[in-house]
């Protein structure tokens, strides 16, 4: 009689596919997982204790930090919540331009997270290369307005550091010809691949109430078929004078967390056409001048949110009517989603772990902070 | 070779020498030959792959040690000899050395049997085929051994996939040669290149067209086929994407290399790469003519050989540089297109690969063998063989027969993957509403 | 191609009553709908990977020549760095650097301990400078360190600065085996204006003129050679001797050092060649505003000479320094006229198309010290 025995395998800290120091304690049975256990904090900054010794202001370039990807959305969240605190006013021109910002940031976020999930499921780096230089043609517009490619460091209280160059816009025009291409491109590439089929149909469904009751959001929510995005349900900054369309998956897996993806970027690219054609002249200025960005704001607190490229990114900040946040807490997308992995991936192949991993978009800075 | 030799020591020098030496002597010279040309293919093939994917994904690859970059698989080389050699020390030393070995030491024979050019191979076994597939399981052991010795979770997974991977995907494999030697009716495969000789599949078809060495394989409905399903084997067995499940290097790291390093990870690379080099080329051997090609024939007839001692001697030399040159170029293309597959798609999962290799290409190969046999019936036989029912269609060997053969084996091939698919999509599809049917409808928490 | 074993039902963790939802998966959306992303099958078994092989081999295709159209998609990306390098834009940011004045070696910063205070990772660190004689704070720095290693180029402390004396540079190429070389201290950290104005001519434009106005304010508060740049001490000094040895020798106006600054200068040229000999001949005015008028036109004239000929800089510089005067220098009489010679190059710009921006800058700074010497005058 043969026996046979459960196997206990460690996925990381250190392995190619966990996106960073995340590790994911493994029990398979063949290959079959049976059970599998998170473990987070390898990569833990400090980051909410830090900013508690920082002023406002010098908090705005360690948000850069915690979803490196994703900074001028980081940026936005965080300029909202202290505006709210501190009451501070953000002048039409300065909230386009942020919008503008966020929305390129979710298109190069997307990119790159499909890219990489691709990879994980063994394409060659191909679909990511090709997300890279689509990747990279914004990270110039960034640079260009903003002086950094990733830690961008671009919003300030009331509006943004600088005003967007001459030069910005018809490059802007001429890389809104360029996305539908790639768009397009990848889903000739992968969209009706079978073996991308193979690989992510059925593969990590994350049932509607499974994911409600986790508070998961973003793509990897709108994949498990909830039309839920904080652009529309609490429409903050100036999304509310924007069409565009919430895509939702039907099955919740990782293909319907791709198809999703990939729509969103469709539907930012709508968002951009939007702001380029409202976009108001230079009089109103890029910020609010009575903003003060040494910042004193009255005792109380403050919860600002945003649709980040990953879900909800909220900051909580509470005041004590110093120049520094007595409480400052990140309520960050990547961690939230994170935590529904160990059911999400029970009953699968371990090759199936970090395809699943991969769709979830996680970045470390963000989930360990 | 072996009259060229003849032809320089006896006729030219006037040496005498008995046959045994003119023998060894140009045995010698084909196997120094091929284990000089061995290594530098791997060289050049890996250069050659890191430079195609680059153009692929909009880079430009590596293009700085020497001229366009040529002189990378060399500095990769120092550095690989040079790395230390880290054996694990809870690893079993002795089977963790010999791993590597094993595992190349095989493929390095399997180039005694591959015809490089008329005449040019290092020994025309009657058996080539089976010795080309039997050696290379070989290696197979070499990469269980690896994963075993190295006493790592990753390596192990990775040693029991790729040892599942290569005993499946042999059998689709071998099936879909089979047809190779009942057209030539021999496992030689220098039989198997001569047979792939003039237009259609032998020189007779058309009597008053050249031989341009086009009879390719390929060109049949049976050979197609096979030919896919053969270089969907060779993928598995040369553990190419999207069958590189072994060392799936996002799930298992580098699976049985894992724990290897230095000059030791660098012999399965080599390995490997050769592996593929030479399932390349026997695609190319089988399917495409192997140094079969417009030219190669009539120099053939120009050169010195037993039957024609008024030859010029540098015939023979010239005949055997354009197969050689037909050959590599054949295996090439075919590797590019292994590089473009390894560009373009995503891996499968293990459980995927052996479904696909199991309910999808061993079926299909059977059915091509009954094509081949349909083939084989159709062209050639005649009231001899109890198959009158062809005589209207003339000899043997007749163009309207060939057109028979031709319709036949297509529509049974065609209906077979057409069948097959659909099948397998059927499946696939009634498992995913299954799959999906429990998706966002879950069950409802069972305290509710 | 299919994935059997996964027919088990996955079980999840039970979630508690409380947490239960109840979901609207397709609420009402303003301005917009919920679209169901379509799930679609391939047309015909093995198609698709044909296509999916089709856009790869046509990428392969195209590589052969450059993709320097952001409108395309295909071609080949690579910029080879060491040869070929991208442009960076003004914004770019990297390091923080130092800024002194060309013309008179003095540093732009006064060590507000502005940076210091707002600098995130707090790696910049400075010590005022004291007047040597009555030991009292100078608007100077004495010594200013800033830990390139631990230095997180957020930007910040450009933002703040006051005299913009701290801007952050564009050199990137940074990389050392030495770690402790990157603790720069104010020697490494100074750069003169015009590299600054050379990488960032519009930020630079925006700031010059209260950046020259805050300098001139302060240096009149610097005893001595403090405040000014270490690398111009000499320069500066050498410029002193020079012109001390052509007071004493009696000699005719500088015009001779200044020649090639004026020669280069075109747009510049009344400004200067007005203010300049009244500096040189050391018949300086002892009326500040006028003073500072003649001193400024002459650094613009510097400058334009930078612009059109960057040969000519070095030279333009020198000569700039050998007709100054330096803080300390002793003033001589008064001189009244200074509005009325500051004051007519300003209708003089125009025939100067070179540099407008240069001469309009001129103009508008001459009639204001006009304006001030005017005042002046009345009290």
């Amino acid at each position: 009689m043969i026996t046979t025995d459960e196997l206990q395998i460690n996925i990381g800290p250190q392995h190619p596919s966990t996106h960073g120091v995340f590790r994911m304690l493994l029990t398979v049975d063949g290959e079959t997982v049976v059970h599998l256990e998170p473990v987070f904090g390898y990569l833990h900054r400090n980051h909410e204790q830090l900013a508690e010794v920082n002023t406002y202001l010098q908090n705005m370039p360690y948000t850069d930090r915690l979803d490196y990807f994703n900074s001028m959305a980081n940026n936005h969240a965080y300029a909202l919540a202290v505006e709210k605190l501190a009451g501070i006013e953000v002048p039409e021109r300065a909230e386009y331009i942020r919008v503008l910002m966020v929305e390129l940031t979710r298109i190069l976020n997307h990119a790159g997270a499909l890219g990489f999930m691709i990879n994980d499921m063994g394409a060659w780096q191909t679909p990511l290369a090709f997300g890279i230089r689509e990747r990279e043609k914004i990270l110039d517009l960034f640079e260009l307005v903003s002086g950094a490619r990733m830690m961008c460091n671009y919003f300030r209280f009331g509006g943004v550091v600088r005003d967007i160059p001459d030069e910005f816009i018809p490059r802007m025009k001429k890389l809104m010809i360029a996305m539908p291409a790639y768009m397009d491109e990848l889903e000739r590439l992968l969209r009706e691949n079978e073996i991308l089929l193979a690989r992510s149909e059925g593969i990590g469904i994350l049932p509607r109430e499974v994911a409600v009751s986790y508070g998961v959001t973003g793509p990897v929510l709108r994949g498990s078929g909830i039309a839920y995005d904080i652009r529309k349900a609490e429409p903050y900054s100036i999304y509310d004078r924007f069409d565009f369309d919430v895509p939702v998956g039907s099955v919740g897996d990782v293909y319907d967390r791709f198809l999703v993806r990939i729509e969103e970027m469709r539907q930012s690219r709508r968002i951009l056409e939007q702001i380029i054609e409202q976009l108001p002249d230079a009089s109103g200025g890029h910020i609010n001048p009575k903003a003060r960005q040494n910042v004193r704001p009255p005792v109380g607190d403050a919860y600002a949110r945003v649709e980040s490229p990953k879900g909800e990114l909220g900051f909580y900040l509470v005041s004590d009517g110093g120049t520094k946040p007595y409480r400052y807490k990140v309520r960050a997308p990547s961690f939230i989603n994170l935590t529904p992995l160990g059911d999400m991936c029970r009953g699968y192949k371990v090759a199936d772990i970090v395809v699943i991993l991969g769709s979830i978009d996680i970045v470390m800075g963000e989930v360990d902070r | 070779m072996y009259d060229v030799v003849d032809f320089l020591l006896n006729t030219q020098l006037g040496l005498n020498s008995p046959d045994w030496v003119v023998m060894l002597i140009s045995h010698l010279v084909v196997v120094g030959m091929l284990f000089a040309v061995a290594p530098l293919q791997v060289l050049f093939l890996t250069y050659y792959e890191r430079r195609a994917i680059a153009r692929m994904q909009d880079r430009v690859g590596p293009n700085r040690v020497g001229y366009e970059g040529l002189l990378q698989p060399v500095a990769d080389g120092v550095k690989m000899f040079t790395k230390e050699d880290i054996v694990p020390d809870s690893a079993d030393k002795i089977v963790h050395l010999l791993a590597p070995i094993v595992a190349a030491a095989p493929v390095l024979y399997m180039f005694a049997v591959l015809p490089w050019g008329p005449n040019m191979i290092a020994v025309d076994l009657p058996t080539g085929l089976l010795f080309f597939f039997a050696i290379s399981s070989i290696s197979t052991v070499g990469l269980l051994m690896a994963g075993w010795a190295s006493n790592n979770k990753f390596a192990l997974l990775g040693a029991m996939r790729a040892v599942a991977q290569v005993v499946s995907y042999e059998i689709p494999a071998l099936l879909s040669l089979l047809f190779a030697v009942m057209f030539a009716g021999s496992m030689s495969l220098m039989a198997i290149v001569e047979a792939q000789g003039g237009l259609f599949i032998s020189t007779t078809d058309v009597p008053s067209v050249p031989d341009l060495g086009l009879g390719w394989f390929v060109f049949t409905p049976v050979g197609f086929l096979a030919f896919v399903c053969f270089f969907i084997a060779a993928l598995a067995e040369g553990e190419r994407t999207p069958f590189d499940i072994p060392e799936a290097d996002s799930e298992i790291v580098a699976g049985y290399m894992t724990e290897y390093s230095g000059m030791k990870f660098a012999m399965f690379y080599l390995a490997q790469y050769i592996l593929n080099f030479l399932l390349c080329a026997i695609t190319a051997t089988i399917f495409f003519g192997g140094w079969q090609g417009p030219g190669v024939a009539w120099l053939v007839s120009q050169s010195l050989s037993a039957d024609n001692p008024a030859g010029n001697p540098v015939y023979n030399v010239l005949a055997g540089m354009l197969g050689t040159f037909y050959l590599l170029a054949k295996t090439y293309m075919f590797f590019f297109v292994m590089v473009a597959l390894r560009g373009a798609f995503p891996r499968l999962r293990i459980d995927q690969l052996m479904n696909f290799g199991w309910k999808f290409l061993i079926p299909l190969t059977m059915i091509n063998i009954l094509s081949a046999a349909l083939w084989i019936a159709i062209t050639r036989w005649g009231t001899a063989q109890g198959f009158g029912i062809i005589e209207f269609a003339g000899e043997p060997g007749n163009l309207v027969r060939w057109v028979i053969a031709f319709a036949v084996t297509l529509v049974i091939n065609v209906a077979a993957y057409w069948f097959l698919a659909r099948l397998n999509v059927q499946d696939h599809a009634a498992r995913q509403a299954a799959l999906t049917a429990g998706g966002l409808a879950v069950s409802p928490p069972r305290s509710a | 191609m299919s994935n059997d074993t996964l027919t088990h039902s996955v079980t999840f963790t039970e979630a508690p009553a409380a947490l239960t939802v109840v979901v609207d998966p397709t609420p009402q959306i303003a301005r917009g709908s919920a679209v169901i992303v379509e799930r679609r099958r391939p047309k015909a078994a093995g198609w698709s990977l044909l296509q999916g092989l089709g856009v790869v081999v046509d990428h392969w295709r195209k590589s052969f020549r450059k993709l320097d159209d952001p409108t395309q998609i295909a071609g080949t990306f690579t910029t080879e760095y060491p040869e070929e390098r991208l442009p960076l834009p003004e914004a770019y940011r990297n390091m923080p650097i130092l800024l002194f004045d060309d013309a008179t070696g003095h540093e732009l910063c006064t060590s507000c301990f502005q940076c210091q205070r707002i600098c995130p990772p707090q790696v910049i660190h400075m010590t005022q400078a004291k007047d040597p004689e009555t030991g009292k704070p100078v608007p100077a720095v004495s010594e200013f360190i800033i830990e390139y290693d631990a230095c997180m180029s957020c930007g910040f402390c450009a933002e703040v600065c006051p005299f913009d004396a701290i801007k952050m540079d564009h050199d990137f190429e940074l990389s050392t085996a030495n770690h402790p070389s990157l603790t720069v201290h104010k020697a490494g950290l100074l750069r003169p204006v015009s590299y600054y104005q050379s990488i960032a001519p519009t930020f630079w434009a925006e700031a010059e003129a209260s950046a020259y106005k805050k300098l001139e304010a302060n240096k009149k508060r610097r005893p001595a050679s403090i405040g000014i740049a270490p690398q111009m001490i000499e320069q500066v000094k050498a410029a002193h001797e020079l012109r001390d040895d052509q007071q004493e020798a009696d000699s005719p106006p500088a015009p001779v050092a200044i020649a090639p600054a004026l020669d280069a200068g075109r747009a510049a040229t009344p400004a200067t060649a007005s203010a300049a000999p009244a500096a040189s001949d050391g018949d300086l005015p002892t009326d500040k505003a006028a003073r500072l008028a003649a001193i400024r036109a002459r650094n613009e004239a510097k400058k334009a000479a930078e612009q059109a000929a960057p040969a000519q800089a070095q030279p333009a510089a020198e000569g700039a320094a050998t007709a100054l005067t330096t803080p300390d220098a002793p003033l001589t009489d008064a001189l009244p006229a200074a509005s009325e010679r500051t004051a007519p190059p300003a209708p003089a710009t125009p025939d100067a198309p070179l540099d407008e921006k240069a001469a309009r800058l001129a103009a508008i700074r001459a009639r204001n010290a006009a304006k001030k010497a005017a005042q002046a005058e009345e009290e």
